[in-house]
């Protein structure tokens, strides 16, 4: 059954509430999950005063602030700090999204800060997502074809061109799959909205000539139709695209191909 | 994450020397070809590999799609011709002007003349290009510095996938890569090259960073494709990962680095985040202008504009805010306008940038300029390299002598297309062609499954021994603060343009930061994910590099490209027309020789290119 | 078939690819959206029938719903909403019920409740139009 109860040794602290510095007079509190692996306690909470005047406007800068100035312990991924790379998923303020994109002030103080949701925990904000990337590999986000490779381009017309648009923007952030509650209970079988909209990405493709393979793949009890339409994947994309409606149209080929 | 557990390591407790009162465990690896790094010309390098059936590791810091390819945003170069007369011989032609005649042009000739096949290759492969609505083919549009007719016209030779290319040829070649099967590393730390007695390269050394193991990796050619190090800088575009780790690792193996004082700056970088917005967004039509609301680039390149190579342009921008017509409170940025463009092309053609203006300088480009400033954005220099990405070091005379089992690409290398300054877009065809060359050539050499000779005893001492100075590291300054006070310098004592005097006083002070590295704090000691001791690390290779790029321009005394001498206005072919070498020693001093530009072309087809006056 | 992460030495694609697709799933998505569709009417004039015998005499009530219209909406509504409810149930079995034993004594219990339940309806119905 889902476990509606946590682990013994998952149940979260008070942490530490470390001090702030002596000069700051804009101050914006920060609560931040905190888990070591090799120390054997609970996860714990700790409280840092992020010093407003010396930091950037991103939740990101804040963290990047706290491990500068105040604790070089506190671990997260990080990398491009614009938003394409998708390294910094988290959970802000309840809501999955990346760290470099989410203005602090857009968020009710003190702001909360807990990784991906419902992933095993490697440290601190960084989530183990082996499962996630392995359900990526399983759509083959590759283009298959058969016909004769041309000497030069496959022509694809504007308007089939147009079609990928809302999809292969994704940059694998997971914040949409890790929101979704049909991927809590079900993440093992259920592919979840990333790896579905990555499948319908190449699905739709107007030169890919395996259309009918990949839609033998995601026919599934579990693989696709665990989706039950619940729309949180949309809600979180930071990148504005809508899983969702994604998901919906790879349904609607696989019935389109039964009428 | 460890590839699908098919290594044939076993644990050799007693291989880790006993260091700090513990011993590390070292977990054994054997391949044919090792590359390190997972970007655009690592990704290309491994898929080549293992298409050629040699047993290809990749080791990566990232998962391969957060690498910074993934940020470039405007475009690949080819001389396709789909929007207008174009031919891989102007393509040349630019890009040797572009580099101010430092480029090698038989790497350059190699780069255009294969530039369109690897584009096509990619678009086989999957890549989401933008369409010319004509006829279906991939859409290319105009880039700075990219002309026909050997500099008459204007090509549109840039191919695109909207304003996010990089993104979408990094996920169609990490695609690629899962179609061979190739064996990723990922989240795996290289701490350190291995070299063995012969000057040959072995393998590497690496953290996992999941579960705090170490791993030694051995094959018979190490491929470094790890990027830039645009973090020296305070202000860059380039991402936090791009530390330069490749550079560091071949500076500490006592082997040089190449043209390391030609650092690119992008003209426009938004104001004050430092995130880049592509060139391609004058190439749709954008200008810049000063307080006056002048097109200031008419000045300085009547034909060009906007469009000239990058270095002209950040140098245009940063005279007019020193002149004082700079815009906002403290006149230190200039104007980006794209609202004068249809909706409906911005749309198409740059959503990315629309994001990010909107998000990072609260600008809707439909209707106001972004806030704009020169930006770090692109090391030119990096491990020298011939054109079949073999790394090559200046020995016994010979300044083209192969270093054995080394190779190098994309950021990490100089395989000197791109001279003292790149053109846009010239990047990622960078990374593909050579990308594929170093597979070839792999593919050439090397026969799989080839036996390895006995690698030295001790093979992993040095860089555990570097992780176990680190990682105990109890000095008084911690890493985020040494990292601060080099990137201050670097900022204001290597930037757009240079003297005599403030790269003088850049030496001391950078060298200041070197010396006080033994004296770094870090705080976490542990193994698993420890991104202090991680950052650490990459403070070490980057301050490496932020030496010698400070020496080397401090040496170079003339203009060219990318290295702005205001004590010496002039490009100088007589005496510089040469690569600098620098080598570094482990007290951080600098040596400097130099290597020849090539000056001979592959083929018949293209002749030599001419130095001439650059002007746009 | 289990729900947990079982072996830690599995690779993620060994899990992920699991027993391969089933290649079903599509016509119980079909027939959701189709019973839906049909539930509308149905439903609405289930409710008008049932107003309509609010207040009458049992003698009433059994003609009216002997009719043979009525009773043909009856049976169709009866029929498609227990076909529903048991697509629907299985559904939230799927989601929720991960231990295999379990699951398998559950989606029996669904059936047969299902079955019994609309057998049932549908013998009341037909007794009331053949008053046997």
């Amino acid at each position: 059954m889902v476990e509606l109860t946590l682990p013994k040794n998952s149940k979260i602290t008070e942490g530490k509430t470390w001090p702030r510095t002596s000069h700051a007079t804009h101050v914006t509190e920060f609560k931040v999950y905190r888990w070591n692996p090799d120390d054997g306690q609970n996860p714990r909470v700790d409280t840092y005063n992020v010093d407003r005047a010396d930091c950037g406007p991103m939740v990101l800068d804040a963290l990047i602030w706290i491990k500068n100035n105040v604790d070089p312990t506190l671990t997260f991924r990080r990398s491009c700090r614009e938003g394409v790379c998708g390294s910094c998923a988290m959970n802000i303020d309840g809501t999955n999204t990346l760290a470099c994109t989410k203005a602090i002030d857009d968020n009710k103080a003190p702001v909360k800060i807990y990784p991906l949701p419902h992933q095993p925990v490697v440290k601190d904000l960084v989530p183990d997502l082996k499962n996630f990337y392995a359900q990526y590999s399983s759509i083959e986000p590759w283009l298959h074809t058969t016909t004769a490779t041309p000497e030069k381009e496959w022509k694809q017309s504007h308007e089939d061109r147009a079609k990928l648009d809302g999809m292969y923007e994704c940059i694998l952030c997971a914040c949409c799959s890790t929101s979704c509650p049909s991927y809590w209970w079900n993440s093992d079988r259920y592919l979840g909205p990333a790896a579905l909209l990555q499948a319908n990405r190449w699905v739709q493709d107007s030169r890919d000539e395996a259309t009918g393979e990949r839609l033998d793949n995601l026919e599934d009890p579990f693989r696709l139709y665990r989706c039950h339409t619940i729309m949180n994947c949309s809600k979180a994309c930071p990148k504005g695209l809508n899983p969702a409606k994604e998901i919906a149209t790879l349904k609607k080929a696989l019935v389109d191909r039964q009428l | 994450m460890a590839a699908n557990g098919k290594s044939n390591g076993k644990l050799n407790d007693l291989a880790g020397p006993s260091l700090g009162g513990k011993a590390y465990p070292i977990e054994d690896h054997h391949y044919d070809v090792i590359v390190v790094g997972a970007g655009g010309s690592g990704l290309r390098a491994v898929v080549g590999c293992s298409e050629a059936g040699l047993r290809t590791a990749c080791i990566t810091k990232v998962f391969p799609t957060r690498s910074h390819t993934v940020a470039a945003q405007g475009g690949i170069a080819a001389a396709l011709g789909n929007m207008g007369e174009d031919d891989w011989r102007w393509h040349m032609y630019d890009t040797v002007k572009g580099a101010d005649w430092l480029g090698d042009q038989d790497s350059i000739e190699y780069l255009c003349r294969n530039a369109p096949q690897d584009v096509y290759e990619l678009e086989h492969w999957g890549m989401p290009f933008s369409r010319r609505e004509e006829d279906g083919k991939i859409y290319q549009r105009p880039f700075g510095g990219m002309t026909t007719h050997y500099g008459k016209g204007t090509a549109q030779r840039t191919c695109a996938a909207a304003d996010r290319t990089g993104h979408a040829m990094l996920h169609t070649m990490y695609g690629q890569a899962l179609k061979h099967n190739a064996e990723f590393y990922i989240e795996y730390f290289a701490i350190d090259l291995i070299m063995d007695d012969t000057g040959r390269a072995r393998g590497v050394v690496a953290l996992n960073m999941d579960d705090g193991t170490i791993h030694r990796f051995t094959g018979n050619m190490v491929i470094l494709a790890t990027g830039g190090y645009g973090r020296a800088y305070f202000s860059c575009t380039s991402a936090h990962i791009c530390t330069g780790d490749g550079g560091g690792m071949v500076l500490r193996a006592g082997l040089p680095l190449q043209d390391m004082e030609f650092v690119q700056f992008h003209p426009t970088g938004i104001y004050p985040a430092g995130c880049l917005i592509t060139e391609g967004s004058r190439g749709e039509g954008g200008y810049l202008t000063n307080s006056e609301g002048e097109r200031f680039m008419e000045r300085y390149a009547p034909s060009a504009k906007d469009l000239a190579s990058r270095d002209v342009v950040s140098r245009a921008m940063t005279l007019e805010i020193r002149e004082g017509r700079g815009v906002g409170k403290d006149k230190d940025h200039l104007f980006l306008h794209l609202d004068h463009l249809d909706p409906k092309v911005l749309h198409e053609r740059l959503p990315g940038i629309s994001d990010t203006a909107r998000i990072f300088a609260g600008v809707d480009i439909t209707r106001e300029p972004i806030p704009v400033l020169p930006t770090v954005h692109y090391n030119m220099g990096g491990i020298a390299t011939n054109y079949h990405g073999e790394a090559v070091t200046k020995k016994d005379g010979n300044p083209d002598s192969v270093i054995p089992g080394l190779m190098a690409l994309g950021e990490a290398g100089c395989v000197s297309v791109h001279g003292a300054n790149r053109l846009g877009s010239n990047s990622l065809i960078d990374l593909v062609v050579f990308g594929r060359a170093a597979a070839m050539r792999c593919a050439e050499i090397l026969t799989p499954g080839e036996k390895q000779p006995p690698l030295p005893a001790d093979s992993a001492e040095k860089a555990l021994a570097r992780l176990d100075k680190f990682r105990n590291a109890s000095g008084s300054t911690p890493t985020a603060e040494l990292r601060l006070s080099m990137q201050r310098v670097m900022q204001s004592n290597c930037a757009v343009f240079r003297t005599g005097d403030v790269l003088d006083e850049g030496h001391k002070l950078i060298h200041d930061v070197y010396d006080n590295m033994p004296n770094v704090k870090v705080t976490d000691r542990s193994l698993i994910w420890n991104s202090d001791l991680i950052e650490t690390l990459e403070l070490d290779n980057l301050i490496a590099q932020a030496v010698v790029t400070m020496d080397s321009a401090k040496n170079r005394t003339e203009s060219r490209g990318g290295h702005a001498r205001e004590d010496y206005p002039e490009r100088d072919d007589v005496n510089w027309m040469k690569h600098t070498l620098a080598w570094m020693d482990d007290k951080g001093k600098v040596d400097i020789d130099y290597r020849p530009v090539h000056t001979n072309t592959l083929t018949n087809e293209v002749s030599y290119i001419e130095p001439k006056a650059r002007v746009y | 078939m289990s729900g947990k992460h079982t072996n830690e030495m599995r690779t993620p694609m060994r899990r992920v690819r699991g027993l391969g697709a089933a290649h079903t799933g599509t016509g119980h998505f079909w027939h959701q959206r189709v019973t839906s569709v049909a539930g509308i009417p149905l439903t609405i004039a289930f409710v008008a029938i049932i107003v309509a015998l609010l207040g009458r005499s049992h003698a009433a009530v059994v003609q009216i719903l002997g009719s043979p219209i009525v009773a043909i909406i009856m049976l169709l509504f009866i029929i498609n909403t227990v076909y529903h409810m048991w697509i629907g149930m299985q559904e939230i079995v799927l989601d929720y019920v991960h231990e295999d034993k379990l699951k398998l004594v559950t989606l029996m219990a669904n059936t047969f409740f299902c079955f019994a339940i609309g057998l049932a309806s549908v013998f009341a119905i037909l007794k009331l139009s053949f008053g046997v």
